[in-house]
């Protein structure tokens, strides 16, 4: 059981975050070092205030750490201007938070296709017939075009699922995605995010309910902000 | 995002209505006002205006020798000269009760400075040698006389023969009439008149002749209609509370709105601050963030004016013809437009500081 994939799609290189907590200067996550494969279903998990979200958000390129380096695609992206980095995150990454974050002002397939004008201009029509078949694909296209608040909460997450992939992502990043939802919708919603992280996509999910452990390829424990578990890749070449 | 908030949308939209409707029809009496204070010297056709010296607005003018005529008419580039004479008058009513006039003697045959417009009969009607005009808005004043009704004014016979339409001076009632009786009713000699009215040849300078009028009528004053106008509104503006008045209002009823919209588009902004953060995580940078907030306060504008206009022209249309004083000149909704959009964008500012110091992290707390 090894890693078949040698680059990874993100590496963090001694990365350790501080933040001032009113007081004093306090280390939320210590120094980390963290690679993440293509094809890869990792779970981050630990108890609040571990700094999973906080790891989570350094790769997501939104926080910026204290120490150390982020490397995306073996460029250090560290200290890019904002713009640059949001132009990273729109090329590379798919967000699913929690509560899914859809838009309600919006129907299901313009919350979809949202991620790819989100720097302005125009949903083309490729993109259009890729919302489509995202949809289809995760049982939604009977939903497109009603209000996304009135989606169950499995179908929000699901949507949810949908705009990450619009823009084809190498990284698709999770946040408590099931944290709100039923076992049934939960499964539904685990075994969609296994399925992508099959595509050759690395999948990143942050959680806290070790029911969703099995699916991932790869257990990170973090406590009191320090890796304490990390199981590898247990993808079979 | 705005508009799924209706409430927020509509308190938006509330707040255009207010700065269009609210401001626009105050102004839209104050132009009408504006223009009773000097529709005795806009109407008249004159170019130049010769006055008694040292007075504000031709409301308060003495009189001057008519045989100034004479001089006047002696200088190359003048192509007319009619004396007029304006006065106070008490007119009595058929019931028995009086009321202020303003009488208005024109000299026949030109009646340079007569009425223009009429509801009923003519110009030609002031050719009676005791024909008199009254205006549309003021018959109900007047108890709803009817053209060859007789009356009395300061004493004196005069019989309606006209109707004019909007020719209503800010002091009240205007009786248009020939010179000679304006002359009986208000007590003046032939040898006086209360100004001279002057049309020069095509292509001559007003403002030229006029400084030339001063120099030959020295013990007078020779001002261009347009100035006379100007300092006759500016009299008033001054001297009555008016412009205070209705420029206090005006502001109010902006800054009423303004803070309508700034207060609704900070809460929607504070509302939907996790939409935001979406946004901004999914790779919005802080510019495109800042583009909605101005496309949505630029939607909110847009239906704002349309709404305020046109509840705005159903107001000019209603009032129009009425005791209300209500006139728009062409280029006031045009300002008033600007101004509104530049009042939305106003508005939103703290919206919009609002929404570009939201930060992606907060879409995943």
């Amino acid at each position: 059981m090894q890693d078949i994939k040698s680059k990874p799609v993100i590496e963090l290189r001694g990365v350790a975050r501080d933040f001032f907590d009113g007081k004093q200067l306090r280390r939320v996550l210590q120094k980390t070092d963290l690679g993440i494969y293509p094809g890869e279903f990792s779970i981050i998990s630990g108890p609040s205030g571990s700094g999973k979200t906080t790891l989570l958000t350094i790769m997501a390129l939104i926080l910026s750490p204290s120490e150390g380096y982020v490397i995306i695609q073996d460029k250090d992206v560290t200290k890019l201007p904002e713009d640059s980095l949001a132009a990273l995150r729109l090329e590379h990454y798919g967000f699913v938070f929690q509560n899914a974050g859809l838009i309600n002002a919006l129907t299901v397939m313009e919350n979809v296709l949202i991620a790819s004008v989100v720097q302005g201009g125009s949903v083309s029509k490729e993109i259009q017939e890729r919302a489509v078949a995202i949809l289809e694909r995760l049982g939604l296209m009977d939903y497109a075009y009603i209000k996304s608040e009135r989606l169950s909460g499995g179908q929000k997450q699901r949507a949810a699922i949908g705009r990450a992939l619009i823009n084809e992502p190498a990284i698709i990043l999770c946040d408590e995605p099931t944290s709100a939802l039923d076992v049934e919708s939960s499964t539904v919603v685990m075994e969609t995010l296994k399925e992508l992280s099959r595509e050759d996509r690395a999948v990143v999910l942050v959680s806290h309910d070790p029911r969703v452990f099995p699916y991932g390829d790869r257990l990170i424990q973090l406590q009191d902000g320090k890796v304490v578990t990390d199981t590898g890749s247990q993808i079979v070449t | 995002m705005l508009f799924h908030d209706r409430a927020t949308a509509l308190g938006s939209i509330a707040g255009v209505v207010a700065i269009i409707f609210l401001v626009g029809q105050q102004l839209t009496i104050f132009f009408g006002l504006l223009s009773y204070m000097s529709i005795l010297v806009d109407n008249s056709g004159a170019d130049i205006w010769v006055k008694t010296k040292n007075t504000d607005n031709f409301n308060a003018a003495g009189t001057i020798p008519t045989s100034y005529r004479d001089r006047i008419m002696g200088i190359r580039g003048i192509q007319w000269a009619e004396p007029i004479v304006i006065g106070a008058g008490l007119l009595k009513l058929q019931n028995g009760n009086y009321q202020a006039v303003q009488v208005f003697g024109t000299r026949r045959p030109r009646l340079a400075g007569g009425p223009s417009q009429f509801y009923q009969g003519s110009i030609e009607g002031l050719f009676d040698s005791e024909g008199v005009t009254v205006d549309r808005l003021d018959l109900s004043i007047l108890n709803y006389p009817s053209i060859g009704d007789l009356f009395e004014v300061n004493g004196k016979r005069v019989r309606i023969r006209g109707i004019t339409q909007g020719m209503r001076g800010f002091s009240g009632t205007v009786l248009y009439t020939n010179l000679a009786k304006a002359r009986e009713l208000v007590n003046m000699s032939a040898d006086r008149c209360s100004n001279l009215l002057i049309k020069v040849d095509d292509g001559m300078s007003i403002k030229d002749m006029a400084l030339l009028l001063k120099q030959v009528l020295p013990k007078a004053d020779a001002i261009p209609s347009s100035e006379l106008s100007r300092q006759t509104k500016l009299y008033y503006l001054q001297n009555t509370g008016i412009g205070f008045s209705f420029g206090f209002t005006t502001l109010v009823g902006t800054l009423v709105g303004v803070v309508i919209i700034a207060l609704t588009m900070y809460t929607n902004v504070l509302s939907k601050t996790k939409d935001y953060a979406v946004l901004r995580a999914l790779g919005a940078r802080r510019k495109d963030v800042l583009y909605i907030v101005f496309m949505q306060s630029m939607y909110i504008a847009a239906i704002g004016i349309l709404v305020g206009f046109t509840l705005l022209s159903l107001f000019l249309t209603f009032t129009r013809g009425t005791d209300l004083p209500s006139y728009m000149p062409w280029w006031v909704p045009l300002i008033h437009l600007t101004g509104t959009v530049l009042l939305c964008l106003l508005g939103s500012v703290i919206a919009m500081r609002r929404a570009v110091r939201i930060e992606p992290a907060t879409a995943f707390r």
